[in-house]
């Protein structure tokens, strides 16, 4: 097996092999950029580590390696996340050097904030306790505070960044106060003894069902769900578009890869059990589900900046993507980490367009993406793509990834069977507003004739992340087993 | 395994794609490939309906695509008596259009052709299709091309009505995806795997109770009927057409309606039997509102186009009430009348544009007395006209007459007399409404009121593909055997599963 060369080389440290090297990076940094002085060397050191990382990663997921070192524990499941992260850090640091918007100048610490935030996410889905899951999510959210503000010369920046440090220690507040509620209750931040207290126990302590709330609440605020979206929407517009790829698409998957390992470990034993505190909860789940990509996709109609428009989509996609809380069949899972998946190439890839017609003078309006067929044949054909994708049009990955996530909804087996067909009807109807406001950036790509008609020319790095985003928009949506068999593997072994 | 079915679905793809990738100064040819490409598939399909592949039976072609712990989901591509009419009517009209067009210089041309062929590549996907995926992907896709087909091509309300177009289709394909959902699960046991091979979910689906086959078929059915249309679903239609260019209606009423009714059969009938017995009365009222409402609606407009729209409404509800009668005959006719009208409509909308491109308007106060200047065009006009009112000799009677016919049975068994009143209705408005169009543009007094100095006669392109249509008219009409012969077995076996 390939894996036995990390093995060999890494020994007890395997669990931690991409956070180290990652740690390598993001160490090493900002004394490079102060020696070498080129952000071209900086970037290309940080590419070949993003790679390599991602080698290290991808060997680790295909042998299926599980091991456990003080604490950290690598799975299928941590593995699977760690490539999804992976690939977004990928996308983001290849078009980084190119791009206008981030500030050369502190391209050291911009890389080292990049990685730092990675490592955070990795240690989140290699942790099985409350506490490193909090550490690992505080390590991701403080340096996004910085990533945003990062891009000194916009107000909106600024403006952004305080917004977000502000919700976001809010939301952490929030979140220690209920992790502090449930030990109180169950006596321990273990997982698996919290599960195991849940499952066991004769009647609910109400504290408990606070400490949970208060902990949903503030996870909640991560992934920008209904009702605790109104940052979202700001710091992506404001932050520089390569850092609102990193946090729409690797951030917010954090979140949700914390969904998972707190409430559905936690609650999974109740399924089985029946016992009314796990399905109140499931209900729960199924409201803000709705919720959220109700709201996600109407406020979406109204914006008239793409950025804005897109941060609204991404909202509307978490809520398709908790679908699989309410649910919690293994289906159900394996389909919400494969929307996960797909949506890193599809909003990726928007977003990366988005960045890519900055750099190139366009601006962010929808209306500045009149007549853009004419003057970009290539960027607007593979921006349908990424639209109709997130859209759920066939043949696509965000259609098949859609189809699977919906129909695990429908398709629940026993004594439940039908309960969620109403979230799959919302669910559905949502996909049909959505493709309005999708269609309408279409619209002004194809049909409106724009008043400038010059050629544009981007940046060879982005071309080269927008080339993979439309390879994998397409593979994804032919041949959904190559990612989706991972996911399956990945569910059964949380 | 054979790949003659597949190859139905690759000629056109790469047609589409050599078409879209003909920009600049090769744009004049992309209407050459598109012909070339239409024509090969055209050829296939016909060679495929004369069995010279073999029977039919032994051409299906099936792989497994995507398998995984839940679901299993093929590339199955099957060909049967009903499938293989409406693919030799796709392959048709398809060349058809793409002659018909030949005149007719439009700004990015090879974007035209390239749209016309993918439109056929999802046609005859859906038309082939033998798994509900697949099924759903290619229904998806026959919709994108439309799309822009209007919204590009089309008249100046163009934008609006693709929008509602898209919106209105779009929203019934979802629901009926939910209806594939549970069906798929309902045929299986809980925790088993979904097969959503046509065959497996059939065989799977009777066991599930009357009330969950009756709530899968109304989802599917919901699908299905907003695309036909039929009464109140059908609002969408009048605006699609009017504002679709010639070549587009041509294919949205010639095959793409025939979508929806080509899946109530293929699969509300055929995999869920009990349910449509259940809700046999829902579809016979539908139907019939259909029918009355169209007609009704034809005499009302005044835009030749949309007239033809409204009688396609018409027209669609009976084969929706063939269907209803769920007998031997009222499924053979019906299948027979979405043919007989695929060809007619086809007629009906290329005479009407050409009024829109040849006159300047299609406004009927507005034309007169056509026929002394047009003479050609007013034959074909009339042709069209009488076989879609059902003139015996001509295909439209063969469609229209025998449903009837299946339907008065209906009436014998459930002693509802009355309702024969609505088809002497139906049959009364529907030669009202064509004959009064026909008098008052084609006959009578030359009209004042717009300069037709500058109108024209008949193209040759266009007469070729006109003098095509009224023969195959003619000839379904005198020998109806030629397309029932396949519907026979396809029928025979499809009542022989429905016994209750």
């Amino acid at each position: 097996m390939i894996s036995d060369i990390v093995v060999n080389i890494f020994d007890d440290l395997t669990p931690l092999a991409t956070m180290i090297i990652l740690a390598i990076g993001a160490l090493s940094f900002p004394a490079v950029q102060m020696f070498i002085k080129k952000h071209t060397v900086t970037w290309a050191y940080a590419t070949i580590l993003v790679v390599l990382a991602f080698a290290v990663n991808l060997v680790l997921l295909i042998d299926g390696i599980e091991c456990e070192y003080l604490g950290v524990c690598l799975s299928p499941y941590s593995t699977f996340m760690a490539l999804l992260f992976l690939t977004v850090l990928f996308l983001v640091v290849l078009v980084s050097n190119s791009s206008t918007e981030t500030t050369k100048n502190h391209s050291g610490a911009y890389y080292s904030l990049l990685f730092g935030a990675t490592i955070g996410m990795v240690f989140v889905t290699t942790s099985t306790d409350l506490l490193t899951i909090f550490v690992g999510v505080e390590l991701t959210s403080i340096s996004s505070y910085a990533l945003v503000a990062l891009k000194r010369k916009d107000g909106r920046a600024s403006e952004a960044a305080v917004k977000y440090a502000i919700i976001g220690g809010m939301s952490t507040a929030l979140t220690l106060y209920g992790i502090s509620m449930v030990y109180g209750v169950a006596g321990s931040t273990e997982l698996a003894e919290i599960a195991q207290y849940v499952t066991t126990m004769t009647d609910t302590p109400w504290i408990l069902a606070i400490g949970v709330l208060c902990m949903l609440a503030g996870y909640g605020f991560k992934i920008a769900a209904v009702p605790f979206h109104m940052w979202a929407p700001d710091v992506y517009e404001g932050a520089a578009t390569p850092v609102s790829i990193f946090l729409a698409t690797a951030s917010k998957k954090m979140g949700l890869g914390v969904f998972i390992q707190v409430f559905l470990v936690m609650f999974i034993g109740t399924t089985v059990t029946g016992t009314i505190f796990g399905e109140t909860f499931q209900y729960i789940f199924a409201i803000i589900a709705a919720v959220t990509m109700t709201v996600g996709n109407v406020v979406a109609i109204a914006q008239t900046n793409i950025k804005r428009m897109l941060a609204y989509s991404s909202i509307a996609q978490a809520g398709y993507i908790l679908i699989m809380m309410a649910v919690m069949t293994p289906n159900a899972e394996a389909a919400g980490l494969f929307h996960m998946f797909t949506h890193v190439f599809m909003k990726g890839g928007a977003f990366l367009i988005v960045g890519a017609l900055i750099c190139a003078g366009v601006g962010e309006k929808i209306s500045d993406y009149k007549g853009l067929a004419k003057r970009a044949p290539v960027l607007a054909f593979a921006m349908m793509l990424f639209l109709f994708s997130l859209a759920g049009i066939p043949p696509l990955a965000g259609f098949t990834s859609k189809f699977f996530l919906f129909a695990s909804a429908v398709g629940v087996p026993g004594e439940a069977s039908g309960a969620w067909v109403w979230l799959a009807f919302v669910a559905i109807l949502n996909s049909a507003i959505s493709l309005y406001y999708y269609a309408r950036v279409v619209k002004a790509m194809y049909i409106e004739k724009g008043e400038c008609t010059d050629k544009i020319k981007i940046p060879a790095t982005f071309m080269v992340a927008i080339a993979i985003c439309v390879v994998f928009v397409i593979v994804l949506g032919v041949y959904p087993d190559l990612v989706y068999g991972f996911a399956e593997t990945a569910v059964g072994l949380i | 395994m054979s790949m003659i079915l597949s190859s139905l679905i690759i000629v056109p793809l790469v047609g589409a794609i050599i078409a879209l990738l003909m920009g600049g100064t090769r744009e004049k040819l992309s209407k050459y490939v598109a012909i070339a490409f239409s024509a090969a598939t055209l050829v296939i399909a016909v060679l495929l309906l004369l069995g010279i592949f073999g029977d039919f039976e032994d051409l299906g072609e099936s792989f497994e695509w995507i398998h995984n712990s839940s679901f299993i989901m093929n590339y199955a591509l099957e060909v049967d008596g009903l499938s293989i009419l409406m693919v030799f009517l796709t392959a048709l009209l398809v060349l058809l259009v793409n002659v018909f067009s030949l005149d007719e210089h439009r700004e990015n041309n090879n974007y035209f052709y390239a749209l016309i062929m993918a439109m056929e590549v999802g046609l005859m996907g859906v038309y082939l299709a033998a798994d509900y995926f697949l099924f759903y992907i290619m229904w998806e896709v026959t919709l994108i091309p439309m799309y822009f087909m209007i919204s590009w091509y089309g008249g100046p309300r163009r934008h609006y009505s693709a929008i509602k177009f898209f919106i209105y289709t779009h929203v019934a394909s979802l629901v009926m995806l939910i209806g594939i959902f549970v069906i798929g699960y309902e045929s299986v046991a809980p925790g088993e795997a979904v097969n959503f091979l046509f065959s497996a979910v059939k065989a799977g689906i009777g066991i599930a109770p009357l009330g969950v086959q009756a709530l899968v078929f109304a989802l599917l059915f919901f699908g299905f009927m907003v695309k036909m249309p039929s009464v109140p679903f059908h609002t969408w239609l009048p605006d699609a057409h009017t504002e679709a260019p010639t070549e587009g209606s041509v294919l949205l009423a010639g095959v793409m309606l025939k979508m929806g009714s080509y899946g109530i059969i293929r699969i509300c009938i055929e995999a869920l039997p009990d349910a449509a017995y259940h809700w046999q009365w829902v579809i016979i009222a539908i139907a019939l509102v259909s029918i009355i409402y169209g007609a009704y609606g034809c005499i009302a407009q005044t835009d030749l186009k949309k007239m033809v729209a409204f009688s396609s409404i018409s027209h669609m509800g009976m084969v929706m009430l063939g269907i209803g009668c769920l007998s031997d005959a009222g499924i053979t006719f019906a299948i027979f009348q979405m043919f007989a009208h695929g060809l007619i409509t086809a007629m009906l909308f290329m005479v009407c544009g050409m009024t829109g491109h040849k006159v300047g308007t299609r406004e009927i106060p507005l034309l007169g007395g056509l026929a002394g200047r047009m003479p050609v065009y007013a034959t074909f006009m009339m042709i069209a006209f009488m076989a879609s009112l059902g003139l015996p000799g001509l295909v439209g009677f063969w469609g229209e007459f025998p449903v009837i016919m299946a339907f008065y049975e209906f009436i014998l068994e459930n002693d509802v007399i009355w309702m024969l009143l609505f088809c002497m209705l139906s049959l009364m408005l529907t030669a009202g409404y064509y004959l009064w169009a026909m008098q008052r543009t084609l006959f009578g007094p030359e009209t004042k009121k717009i300069d037709l100095s500058k109108a024209h006669d008949v193209g040759h392109y266009e007469f070729a593909v006109l003098l095509v249509l009224s023969i195959l008219v003619a000839f379904f009409g005198v020998w109806p055997d030629g397309a029932l012969q396949f519907l026979e077995p396809y029928v025979d076996g499809l009542i022989a599963g429905m016994v209750i």
